[in-house]
């Protein structure tokens, strides 16, 4: 198999794999760039837990370690972040690709309140786009971010393997160099003027 | 090879030269961020410092007088305006993409600082990968929120013509079919489990 034989393969077949990815990320891409028209204010919740409840939450420093205790009151597991909105205030944010939940723990009244999220269909698909990082605990967790990656390098192996590609057709040179150069300055002009 | 096979195989290759810079940046700035770890916060170096003497309309919103301060500056372009503080100063900060500026301006005396972040690579990344929408009144916004639907529309258009391709090529057809199972049954599994 000739080395030219090889590049159009590995392109074709990196593709076919991660095609689900892509087409993830391309669609996703949507509510982004045109948040105004999907933008209904903030998600119903509903609250599923308000109790007395006491626990010791360390003054600085990571707290991860807690954020999974609350889980655990909570009655939940899986990918969480955990943030202080307030020196009062302990907040575990957890969430899935098809539910969220958002656990507070107010210090000062010593009070836990779990509530869950109804979210619209279109943060299905960005909360894929914006997921990954390796800080989650969980094995699948890290899979799917190692996954990012190799989504990204695939499309790095794309441009490269595709610019040579287009190089091995001399027909079509003069247009793939107008394309090529007109993307570049393109970009160059935004980068500058923007 | 036919017309419209033809044709096809043209666009989905002139698309992708023209995108290349669009396409590199997403790739290197998602593994930017899927590899970022917390605290890294923006660091600001003093440009110059100066008394503004302009006057704003009665009732000038923040809003306002960020647009009026930018203009009379030469640095108008997308922006965002916060405050008055609990010390009445706005702080105006100029969407750059390279370093972005803030400005913080104070209308009791006066006093306008100019600061700019000091670059780092990964947050001039982060800061292009997330510009998009079309908010903004300005023509060269827009052109690139148009561009990032554009960079949308080719990615769906790639898949679409990749499958066309490869269903051309009869010898890839097994391997192909396979890769592409493997792939999809992957994001299935990421899907129902994390």
């Amino acid at each position: 198999m000739s080395f030219h034989l090889v590049v159009r393969r590995t392109h074709l077949y990196l593709a076919m794999f991660l095609l689900s990815w892509f087409l993830m990320y391309a669609v996703s891409s949507v509510p982004f760039s045109h948040a105004e028209r999907f933008n209904r204010g903030p998600a119903p919740r509903t609250v599923r837990l308000d109790r007395p409840y006491e626990l010791a939450v360390p003054e600085s420093g990571d707290l991860r370690a807690v954020g999974a205790q609350l889980l655990r009151e909570a009655g939940l597991q899986g990918a969480h972040g955990v943030y202080r909105p307030n020196p009062k205030q302990l907040n575990v944010y957890r969430f899935d690709f098809w539910a969220s939940s958002e656990i507070n723990y107010f210090q000062d009244q010593k009070r836990l309140r779990v509530l869950d999220y109804q979210r619209p269909w279109h943060q299905f698909l960005t909360g894929m786009h914006a997921r990954g990082g390796f800080q989650q605990e969980t094995f699948l967790n890290d899979a799917w971010a190692v996954l990012v990656d190799l989504v990204q390098m695939g499309i790095l192996f794309w441009i490269a393997s595709g610019i040579y590609m287009w190089w091995k057709i001399p027909q079509v040179r003069g247009w793939g160099w107008l394309a090529l150069g007109g993307g570049a300055a393109s970009a160059v002009v935004f980068l500058v003027g923007l | 090879m036919g017309m419209i096979s033809r044709l096809i195989r043209r666009t989905h290759m002139y698309f992708a030269l023209f995108l290349v810079p669009w396409m590199l940046m997403y790739a290197v700035s998602t593994m930017t961020m899927n590899h970022r770890s917390e605290g890294a916060a923006a660091r600001w170096e003093k440009e110059r410092e100066e008394t503004y003497t302009g006057t704003f309309p009665s009732g000038a919103t923040p809003r306002v007088m960020a647009r009026q301060i930018l203009i009379s500056l030469g640095m108008d372009g997308a922006h965002a305006a916060r405050g008055p503080s609990p010390d009445g100063k706005i702080t105006i900060f100029r969407n750059e993409p390279i370093a972005q500026r803030r400005l913080t301006f104070s209308p009791a005396d006066g006093k306008l600082l100019v600061e700019r972040e000091v670059f780092r690579a990964s947050a001039f990344l982060e800061r292009f990968h997330r510009r998009r929408g079309f908010e903004h009144p300005y023509a060269l916004a827009d052109a690139w929120a148009f561009s990032v639907d554009l960079a949308i529309f080719a990615m769906v258009f790639w898949v679409a013509s990749g499958l066309w391709m490869w269903w051309e090529m009869r010898p890839t057809r097994g391997w192909g079919a396979l890769t592409l199972a493997l792939g999809l049954g992957l994001f299935t599994l990421f899907l129902v489990t994390i």
